[in-house]
């Protein structure tokens, strides 16, 4: 059976400007980002910190399989809010793009360059035909070569930057305004501050509770990049603590209005 | 008038081995590479990581291997990622089989993937000239590998330590070294297991001494 390829039918672009200069598409794809459930990025110190909230699974799920973070090189992870199938897309290209480059420069990638690389992807998509743009923010966070942490974001429109704390999906504005306002480079100089800023963080749009978020942690460890996806218990713990000093605040708050 | 090895490929004429011990491997290798008659090289290391568990003994020409050994890198370190745990021994041999295979016919390589994994503990898998790929509890290969074939028929047991297993490849890769022009230099030995590499080098002067004649 041959089908013949109608040119014709694939010649529209489904993103085009309209009257008053908008990309409608890339809009929409960002509207549907907003629905995505909510990750945070901090870059610390010394490590680059990303939490995800976790949609409660289905009572037959397992739930093991539902990553929000993934993992694109031994120096690099991302995490995404959006549509989990064009994340998964992405992610596969962006991992290919990180072998690759060491195989033929013999370098890992700098944060920079895969964050260009996964934008340069997204923005192609918002001007091919018959293709509709990707559905998803990414926060990337890794180790440059220089033992330095980075925290980039890149959206569906295909811009990127680079940023000391962001974040996407649900909610996002009332995180970026808490981490506005409580983001210190002292708060986060060492891991702790960072995770316990990071959960903070999420939490203020996230019901508390280690199976409601998951939390990974890039630090480099004698000049070699370690991701680590802290364990619940480790995760109940910390926001037990984060309760504590909540409450000791509070306490501190009334004493002095009385 | 340019001298004779300037326009001869680089080679690796060799010796090269692996042997499977209840944990591990062991591989060694000598370490000269040729060019016609010109030592290019006589501290060559011919064992080579693929990943942290998977080594590759190469043998051939020294630029196909090189080569074909950083592709099959780059194919495991991507697999290492995407899967989420370390790549098999039988997968890193069959991705560096499909690319000696499905390029035959430009390409002189032949190598031996040891190593260790979790689901099947040391392994050696012999991938000779045109792409065959099997599985042997003991493998050796390159130019020197023919003058000992009949010491090690002779000496090798199932069930070796990996103590005897690494006296066995000194001695051998030693005897090779003696009787193959192209094989010299040091004897090269590493030993993976569960833990890890661990990687020995044993000087010219110090190799096991046989009779002399």
């Amino acid at each position: 059976i041959s089908q013949k390829y109608i040119m014709s039918r694939y010649d529209r672009a489904i993103t085009v400007f309209s009257p008053d200069g908008h990309l409608f598409q890339v809009e929409y794809a960002q509207e549907a980002v907003k629905k995505g459930s909510t990750a945070v990025g901090i870059r610390g110190g010394n490590c680059a910190v990303l939490a995800v909230e976790k949609k409660a699974a289905a009572k037959l799920q397992d739930d093991r399989t539902v990553r929000k973070m993934a993992l694109l090189d031994n120096h690099v992870a991302m995490a995404f809010a959006g549509l989990t199938a064009d994340a998964r897309i992405l992610i596969n290209r962006a991992r290919v793009e990180c072998k690759s480059h060491r195989l033929t420069v013999e370098d890992p990638v700098t944060l920079e360059y895969i964050a260009r690389f996964v934008a340069g992807i997204k923005q192609k998509y918002t001007q091919s035909t018959g293709r509709r743009p990707f559905g998803l923010s990414t926060l990337l966070v890794g180790f440059n070569v220089d033992g330095t942490p980075h925290l980039y974001c890149t959206d569906p429109s295909g811009a990127y930057n680079e940023w000391l704390a962001n974040a996407v999906g649900k909610n996002d504005k009332t995180v970026r305004e808490f981490l506005e306002k409580m983001y210190t480079p002292e708060s986060v100089a060492d891991e702790v501050g960072a995770i316990k800023l990071a959960l903070r963080a999420i939490l203020e749009v996230v019901q508390s509770g280690a199976k409601n978020v998951d939390l990974g942690v890039m630090r480099c460890r004698d000049g070699v990049p370690e991701w680590e996806i802290l364990p619940a218990e480790r995760l109940s713990a910390l926001m037990a603590e984060i309760e504590a000093e909540r409450e000791a605040e509070a306490e501190k708050k009334r004493a002095r209005k009385e | 008038m340019l001298a004779d090895w300037t326009q001869q490929e680089v080679l690796t004429g060799t010796t090269i081995m692996a042997v499977e011990y209840n944990g591990g491997v062991v591989i060694g290798a000598d370490s000269r590479t040729s060019s016609g008659t010109y030592v290019t090289n006589r501290t060559q290391d011919k064992l080579t990581p693929l990943t942290e568990y998977i080594y590759c003994c190469r043998s051939g020409s020294a630029a196909d291997t090189q080569a074909i050994a950083d592709h099959v890198r780059y194919y495991l370190d991507f697999s290492r990622i995407s899967q989420g745990r370390e790549p098999t021994v039988r997968y890193a041999a069959h991705v560096m089989q499909s690319i000696l295979y499905n390029n035959r016919d430009n390409l002189s390589a032949a190598v031996i993937v040891a190593g260790w994994d979790e689901v099947n503990g040391g392994q050696v898998y012999c991938i000779p000239l045109g792409g065959l790929l099997v599985r042997q509890p003991m493998a050796a290969g390159g130019s020197g590998s023919t003058y000992i074939w009949g010491h090690l028929d002779a000496q090798f047991k199932p069930g070796m330590t990996d103590t005897e297993c690494q006296e066995f490849v000194a001695k051998s890769v030693s005897l090779a070294i003696k009787r193959d022009g192209s094989s010299g230099g040091v004897c090269r030995l590493a030993v993976i297991n569960r833990s890890g590499v661990q990687r020995r080098i044993i000087m010219h002067e110090d190799l096991p001494k046989s009779y002399d004649g």
